[in-house]
């Protein structure tokens, strides 16, 4: 039940996100799928690994894999479903507590939230080079053949 | 389907210019380097006239050359507003497939490009309200109750509603971002003094989702894996920045409250 709640938030989150980016109308509910996968992917993982870092690894592969498929099968450019998706998993919460921590002079827990901060963007990219590589790799075995 | 008509230099120059126009679209609008250059490189080779065509792009320029019997043409065009419409990016890509598949004139395709780059936006009401549900839903993500709910769309909404009109007069990001953030934070701990909902953290990571720089990760990256290094690193710059930026904002203003 949470699961199905969470990924109802997370569709509707992303959509909003996908106007704000101007995706073209016909692939904004599109984008909203792509969106509750990843963060629906980030939740289950987190939930059964308790490890945020590994999870939004995951989530991002799975968005920039979805992402190109979506690509394909629709014609469009990939960015149209990934960016839209990718934004929940952006580190904004790490960021804020950052900053929180900082502010209350916490300095090791500031550390600790950087860091963590950082190896969520550093995972985040690493999904995303992981999936674009895939992809792109398929598609020139696919045109030798 | 008349493939044998000759291409003059008058048109050549035409087709030139046909493909940056496409180029610049797709860049302002937030396109990946790869892309750009591909959809110029494919547009100019598309007639059989022009033996050679190379680009070179980064997010703030595109250079373009072709050969054309005997002569060389080139275009530089600087790239300097931005701003994120995947709307744009798909009907220029569109466009070129088009293109590149039929013989249409130059004079028709430059008709074609210039009535894209004119399609207008979502209504700014849209997006503001955008804002606010996505601000809303993901206060919801982060174990917000009703009350973050509302709070959030609010906020969302002004957040949304100032950085885009800051975007407008053509701030810099990192202004805008600065000033998004502090609105946010500012905004939040006023609702939460108000006694209106406690929960300050769910409301304020809620709203400054809108600001984070999602698009130059995603694009720093895919231009990195696609050797485009230039690009991959004035992007990736560009993200560290508007991170720092939201993040000196919400402590500035944290820094004062407590």
């Amino acid at each position: 039940m949470v699961i199905i709640k969470t990924l109802i938030f997370a569709f509707l989150s992303t959509v909003g996100f996908s106007v704000l980016f101007t995706t073209p109308k016909d692939s904004i509910v599109k984008a909203g799928i792509v969106g509750s996968i990843g963060w629906g992917l980030y939740y289950i993982s987190s939930l059964v690994l308790n490890n945020s870092i590994i999870s939004t690894l995951i989530a991002s592969i799975s968005i920039g894999i979805v992402g190109e498929l979506f690509a394909k099968y629709y014609k469009k450019p990939a960015t149209v479903f990934i960016i839209p998706g990718i934004i929940p998993l952006v580190p904004g919460a790490g960021m804020y507590y950052t900053m929180l921590e900082l502010v209350e002079k916490n300095y090791y827990a500031a550390v600790d939230k950087g860091t963590e901060t950082f190896f969520l963007a550093a995972a985040i990219s690493i999904g995303l080079i992981i999936s674009t590589t895939l992809s792109t790799s398929i598609k020139r075995a696919k045109s030798k053949n | 389907m008349n493939s044998n008509k000759k291409l003059s230099k008058k048109e050549a120059k035409k087709l030139l210019l046909l493909a940056t126009l496409a180029g610049r679209i797709m860049l302002r609008n937030g396109a990946e380097t790869y892309r750009v250059e591909d959809t110029i490189e494919r547009i100019c080779k598309s007639r059989k006239e022009v033996k050679y065509a190379n680009v070179f792009s980064t997010p703030t320029g595109i250079f373009v050359s072709i050969e054309f019997g005997e002569e060389v043409l080139s275009h530089i065009m600087r790239i300097k507003s931005t701003k994120i419409d995947l709307n744009k990016i798909d009907q220029v890509n569109q466009f070129s497939r088009e293109f590149v598949n039929s013989q249409m004139s130059t004079e028709e395709g430059l008709k074609r490009l210039r009535e894209i780059d004119k399609i207008e936006d979502y209504k700014p009401i849209i997006k503001y309200l955008a804002g606010g549900i996505s601000c809303s839903f993901f206060s919801l993500l982060f174990q917000g109750g009703y009350r973050e709910f509302l709070a959030s769309f609010f906020i969302g909404f002004i957040v949304t509603l100032i950085v885009g009109r800051l975007n407008k007069y053509k701030v810099t990001f990192f202004i805008s971002n600065f000033i998004g953030a502090i609105i946010a934070s500012v905004l939040s701990i006023s609702i939460s003094n108000i006694g209106f909902s406690q929960n300050i953290n769910a409301m304020i990571i809620a709203s400054i989702m809108p600001l984070v720089p999602g698009v130059a990760i995603t694009n720093a990256m895919r231009d990195t894996i696609s050797g485009d290094f230039v690009s991959g690193l004035s992007r990736a710059i560009e993200a560290i920045f508007s991170a720092l930026a939201i993040a000196f904002g919400v402590g500035f203003v944290l820094n004062i409250y407590f």
